[in-house]
């Protein structure tokens, strides 16, 4: 039995799930940014696997350098919302964050 | 691929997998910034396996090494959360929510589950050729991919990162005690000019209705 | 050559009327007047030549019906009865339109040359000869048009001119009201054209009054049928039966009594003295006022088919004559008794064209013009003499003989004519309508009572024109100047003279300009200048001797002679007496009015106010002109003021209260309902998009084929297309047997001929009856029954049936016929026609025989058309990358090919 395409895909779509639902059930803003991870994460597992089983050239795995890049980028403007807002209402609840509805 | 091959990609499939669920219940964020931890860790495991191996290295330096070290600052700085109260409000959104996604996973992971595609063999560099191996996913084969082809996005890569480091400076940083005071001072002033425009309106309207509203 | 003359008589005075409009006011005095008169100068030259063009081909080169046309351009063109009308702007002088131009421009002539003097002191000069040419302008177009659209524009500009003409001192507000009064009176009239107007285009598919008279003249009946009214022909229950031409010309005889001041649209002549006189001159003696008599003579022939209506309009005739001069009986100001005296002789008109003596008429239009004028514009003088403005009360003025002589005499001449007295020209036209009168006692055969009543209300009105006339005389020229202190001249009774009814005794009309009193006649009274005189000269010697021109040896002969090719007529007969009998009850009339008149005012005598005294009660209601303007106020003016109140209380409340509340409520409660989705918390919107994310998961993961038809699907082979997608592979099965026909393939188009063995079902294409139906296509299945009823289309249409409306009219073959039986089974479609009638290849199918239509058959139910095609259905499969497979199916129509072709393909393909 060989490990095809198909397992790297499903794993991939796994993690996306998992991510996804973390960040739409979780009231902690950090931990909603933290999901945001794990799905950029998926997503530069099933770039890099697509890579690998068409190895014509590097395609795949550029594309998900510059994703590391942009992740690491998001991740510390996201923390620094995330302490602003801290500041503002001594709390990283997300439930709390809905000034723009009043 | 070799039984060593498929075992060591469940091995680290299995982990990604649990250490992601152990990320999103985790209820400590730092019990779920190590769970991302591990779950960054086995991925870059499954990198190896995929032949990307100057990824891998740059998945652990980076994402490992620096951006879960900044979530651990972050919470570090704000300190023991507060418990959460207990989540009342939105259940119905939630669980609409979490059951579409579920839905959307499962479709998704048994959609592409039978996607059949046998990968191609790639040879390993042996010791001989040394650095001069054009190995798939090496660093000499994917440094030329990405000095040669994609120097642009590379460069804007670095524009973008500055903007990021501006951006979060400028966000983050707060007042100065000079700023905070002169900040104060200028909302007092606000104050007072606005009750100054409310009594002079209330005068003029007085005046208007003593003179038997012309 | 002579043709673009009649363009040029249009266009000068308009022409003239712009640049005084335009420039005239920084022009001056002498630029303006010079401008309106030359213009109305070039304009009569003008008719002078093609009035003499018009003799010559006549009379020269002996064309009966001479006529001369010039076609300006093509205005617009409208569809009526399936056919396109063109409505050209075209100008056509024939012997009718001709006099009636030479009237026009001569006397307009004349009173632009005495404008120039009546109104030297007038600021607004350049004002009052722009419109006085553009009035002449538009009564000249009213002349000329050739067909009714371009005759109304120029009935709806004189009307526009009188408004602003008659108001033309809108400083003061009873003018103003005068001018909109004779303004709304005349749109009512309008209203009445431009019905009669649309019957007669229905009638005669022209507007043209060529066209029109020339069809009532070859084929009547096309105007005395019934008009069809009511569903499906019926009549209406209230009117039992109305030919068109009675109704056509009802409406146009409303038009007239609203132009024409005729009851009940007359309110506003005596009203519109408020004008200049030169104003009441030219628009309510001479021209505008008859335009309602030429309206009638140009139609004459339709008005000639319609009995009902000619009765109608002797009997308003002769009312309104006698009404109107009873009220000038008493009356006090000059402008006024001539005012009441021209809508009393437009009755006569009515009455002589009403009776069918349309030449007649028309002559009394022609002398009426030059006295009518020459009264007016020497009242003008009168006025202009003793300083007064606006009016003149009769009981201050006397004795201006000594002081004007020349006016005098030019007004004794034409009461003289007015009167009809003997060898002045309304003798002629009074008498020829007298003698009309008595002859059409044949044509109102329904009616006999007619004739007779209309001579005698005739004759008395008559009386009474030459009393009041010569009372207005007497009073004014004869006997001393009673300028300083005013004598209590009472005006007399109308004695015994028939009462009218009576009428409500309600609150007094208190007319502005009646009771007003000049006491100031301090300076001594002048004669006018000769801007002024000269016209008054000209007119004077018309009103003496127009009659002349057109006198033969007996009554009329050239006159009516040269009118005949243009007017209709009756076929009025008349007894050896009658001319006789006529002449006769006209010189009495003339005598006894004149001598009342002699012996009450010129000898003096306590007898009028004697009178007035006794039949006080009646002395009044004259006064009030019968109080018309009352009960006018008290009905129609009070209804359209309550219905005014109504709406504003519907447009406040209702309407308001809709756009502000309700529109503001749905916006609020709609606002509610979308703020509650803003809750300012990111997981809800993460949540929003995640079932964003699953819809467009959806489309990605499923494939979809919607196949459809490319291009026509009517020839050999039929092109199918399915959607492209990623990864997508197709199979085909093109026979909907369940067997794919086609291997997976990249390719999403196939192409196929389709065969007789292919067909699931019969599609019959159905063409209904009517404009605009498009072609319907209804699938049966084999034992299907395609039901034809009746009812609301749009229902029908979604129930997949037929409607026997749309099998058109003559679908039946006879009373209570039934629908036809339409059945489908394998071959093709089986019809039992049943009651219909239905045709195959041409012939008319029996009742009871079944037509069957197989595939490319055609056949005909009534006036629509069914055709059977073959319906196939094939299918498509469509395969993913993920391996999600998903079929569908499209329907295509595929027509038969005829063998013919079928075979040439086979040759062709053979022979490669």
């Amino acid at each position: 039995m060989d490990i095809e395409l198909g397992y790297y895909l499903a794993l991939s779509a796994l993690i996306f799930g998992l991510g996804a639902i973390g960040f739409l059930v979780r009231r902690n803003v950090l931990v909603q940014l933290m999901s945001i991870e794990l799905m950029l994460n998926s997503v530069n597992l099933m770039l890099v696997a697509f890579n690998r089983f068409l190895p014509d050239n590097h395609a795949g795995q550029l594309f998900a350098f510059f994703v590391i890049a942009v992740a690491a980028a998001e991740a510390a403007v996201g923390l620094a919302i995330v302490i602003s807002m801290f500041r503002l209402k001594k709390t990283v609840h997300s439930d709390r964050a809905d000034i723009l509805r009043h | 691929m070799s039984n060593a091959g498929i075992g060591l990609f469940f091995l680290f499939g299995l982990l990604a997998v649990l250490s992601a669920l152990g990320t999103i219940s985790m209820h400590s964020p730092i019990r779920a910034a190590m769970s991302l931890l591990l779950h960054i860790v086995s991925l870059s495991g499954l990198f190896l396996l995929l032949h990307a191996h100057v990824l891998a290295a740059l998945q652990v330096l980076v994402y490992a090494g620096a951006v879960v070290v900044l979530f651990v600052f972050v919470i570090m700085m704000i300190g023991p959360a507060s418990p959460e109260p207990p989540v009342t409000r939105g259940m119905l959104v939630k669980t609409v929510s979490v059951a579409v996604m579920l839905l959307l996973t499962a479709l998704l992971a048994f959609s592409l589950m039978p996607v059949q595609k046998a990968a191609i063999a790639l040879g390993n560099c042996t010791d001989a050729e040394g650095p001069e191996c054009d190995q798939f996913g090496g660093v000499l084969a994917f440094s030329k991919s990405l000095y040669a082809g994609g120097v642009v996005p590379f460069e804007l890569i670095s524009v973008l990162l500055t903007v990021a480091i501006i951006g979060a400076i400028a966000v983050a940083r707060g007042r100065t005690a000079a700023e905070s005071e002169a900040l104060a001072r200028k909302l007092k002033a606000a104050e007072q000019a606005r009750l100054a425009q409310e009594a002079r309106e209330r005068a003029l309207a007085a005046e208007v209705s003593a003179h038997g509203g012309h | 050559m002579y043709q673009k003359a009649l363009l040029g008589i249009v266009l000068f005075p308009l022409i003239g009327a712009i640049a005084n409009g335009v420039f005239g006011r920084k022009a001056g005095r002498n630029v303006v007047h010079a401008v309106a008169v030359l213009s109305v100068a070039c304009s009569f030259a003008l008719a002078l030549y093609a009035f003499g063009s018009l003799l010559h081909l006549r009379y020269g080169q002996g064309e009966e019906a001479a006529s001369i046309t010039y076609t300006a351009y093509e205005w617009f063109s409208l569809s009526l009865n399936h056919r396109t009308l063109s409505i050209p702007v075209r100008f056509v002088m024939d012997s009718l339109s001709g006099v009636m131009t030479l009237v026009v421009t001569g006397i307009g002539l004349l009173i632009h040359i005495y404008s120039t003097g009546y109104m030297s002191e007038e600021p607004s000069y350049a004002r009052f000869f722009a419109y006085l040419n553009l009035f002449t302008a538009s009564m000249l177009i009213l002349i000329l048009g050739s067909s009714l659209p371009v005759m109304f524009v120029g009935w709806e500009g004189v009307g526009v001119c009188s408004y602003l003409l008659i108001g033309f001192w809108y400083e003061n507000p009873n003018y103003a009201a005068a001018g909109r009064k004779a303004f709304v009176a005349n749109r009512i009239g309008d209203f009445g054209v431009i019905l009669g107007m649309f019957l007669l285009a229905t009638a005669a598919n022209s507007l043209e009054f060529t066209d029109i008279n020339e069809l009532a003249h070859v084929r009547p009946t096309q105007f005395t049928s019934a008009l069809a009214l009511g569903p499906q022909g019926a009549p209406f229950w209230v009117i039992p039966s109305i030919s068109l031409a009675t109704a056509a010309t009802l409406f146009l005889f409303l038009g007239c009594t609203g132009k024409s001041a005729q009851l009940p649209l007359y309110v506003w002549l005596p009203d519109a003295m408020a004008g200049p006189t030169p104003v009441s001159a030219l628009i309510h003696a001479a021209t505008m006022v008859t335009s309602g008599i030429y309206l009638v003579c140009r139609l004459s022939p339709v008005f000639a088919l319609a009995p009902a209506t000619m009765a109608v309009m002797a009997i308003i005739g002769a009312v309104t004559a006698l009404m109107a001069a009873s009220v000038g009986l008493v009356q006090n100001d000059i402008k006024k008794i001539l005012a009441y005296s021209t809508v009393s002789q437009l009755g006569f008109m009515f009455a002589a064209v009403g009776c069918g003596a349309f030449a007649a008429g028309f002559m009394h239009v022609y002398t009426h013009a030059f006295f009518k004028a020459c009264l007016f514009l020497g009242a003008g003088s009168v006025m202009h003499a003793v300083g007064a403005h606006g009016d003149a009360d009769i009981r201050t003025l006397g004795g201006l003989r000594k002081y004007m002589p020349l006016t005098n005499v030019t007004f004794l001449v034409s009461c003289l004519a007015i009167a009809g007295v003997p060898l002045f020209s309304g003798f002629f036209s009074k008498d020829e309508i007298l003698v009309g009168v008595l002859s059409s006692a044949g044509y109102f055969s329904f009616a006999p009572w007619l004739a007779p009543t209309v001579f005698g209300m005739l004759v008395l009105g008559a009386t009474m024109t030459a009393f009041y006339m010569f009372r207005l005389y007497f009073l004014t020229f004869s006997g001393e100047f009673r300028g300083g202190p005013v004598h209590e001249t009472h005006a007399p009774a109308a004695g015994a003279h028939g009462d009218h009814g009576d009428h409500e005794d309600e609150r007094h009309d208190h007319d502005a300009a009646h009771d007003h009193d000049h006491g100031h006649a301090h300076h001594e009274p002048h004669e006018s200048p000769p801007s002024m005189t000269i016209p008054l000269i000209v007119l004077g010697v018309g009103a003496v001797f127009a009659g002349y021109v057109w006198i033969g040896i007996v009554h009329f002969e050239p006159w009516v002679k040269w009118l005949e090719p243009s007017l209709g007529s009756i076929h009025a007969e008349h007894g050896h007496a009658t001319p006789y009998i006529a002449m006769a009850f006209g010189l009495l009339a003339a005598v006894v009015g004149i001598g009342l008149a002699f012996q009450f005012y010129y000898k003096g005598s306590e007898v009028p106010a004697k009178l007035a005294t006794q039949f006080g009660g009646l002395h009044r209601l004259l006064m009030d002109k019968w109080r018309v303007d009352e009960l006018y106020d008290a009905t129609v003016l009070a209804g359209s003021r309550g219905l005014a109140r109504l709406c504003a209380a519907f447009d406040k409340y209702v309407v308001d209260g809709i756009l502000t509340h309700v529109s503001s409520q749905a916006v609020a409660s709609l606002s509610f309902l979308f703020t509650r989705f803003q809750t300012g918390l990111v997981h809800a919107y993460g949540a929003v998009m995640a079932v964003g994310l699953f819809f467009v998961a959806f489309h990605f993961v499923v494939p979809h084929a919607d196949p459809a038809v490319v291009g026509d699907p009517t020839g050999l082979s039929v092109e199918l297309a399915a959607n492209q997608g990623l990864g997508y592979e197709y199979r085909w099965d093109f026979d909907a047997d369940g067997r794919f026909d086609t291997e997976w393939s990249n390719d999403s188009k196939a192409e196929h001929a389709f065969s007789d063995a292919d067909i699931v079902r019969f599609a019959v294409v159905f063409e209904g009856a009517g404009y605009g139906a498009r072609p319907r296509t209804l699938v049966v299945a084999p034992k299907q029954e395609i039901k034809v009823s009746s009812g609301a289309l749009t229902r029908i249409m979604t129930r997949g049936e037929l409607s026997l409306d749309e099998l058109g009219e003559s679908w039946q073959r006879g009373e209570d016929a039934a629908a036809p039986l339409i059945k489908a089974d394998e071959q093709g479609l089986l019809i039992k026609p049943r009651g219909a009638r239905v045709r195959k290849a041409g012939a008319v199918q029996p009742a009871d025989a079944e037509v069957r239509v197989s595939r490319g058959e055609h056949v005909s139910i009534g006036e629509a058309r069914l055709s059977v095609s073959g319906y196939v259905k094939p299918r498509v499969q469509v395969r993913n990358a993920f391996g999600m497979e998903r079929t569908e199916s499209v329907g295509v129509v595929v027509p038969k090919v005829p063998p013919r072709i079928t075979a040439e393909i086979a040759a062709v393909q053979g022979s490669k």
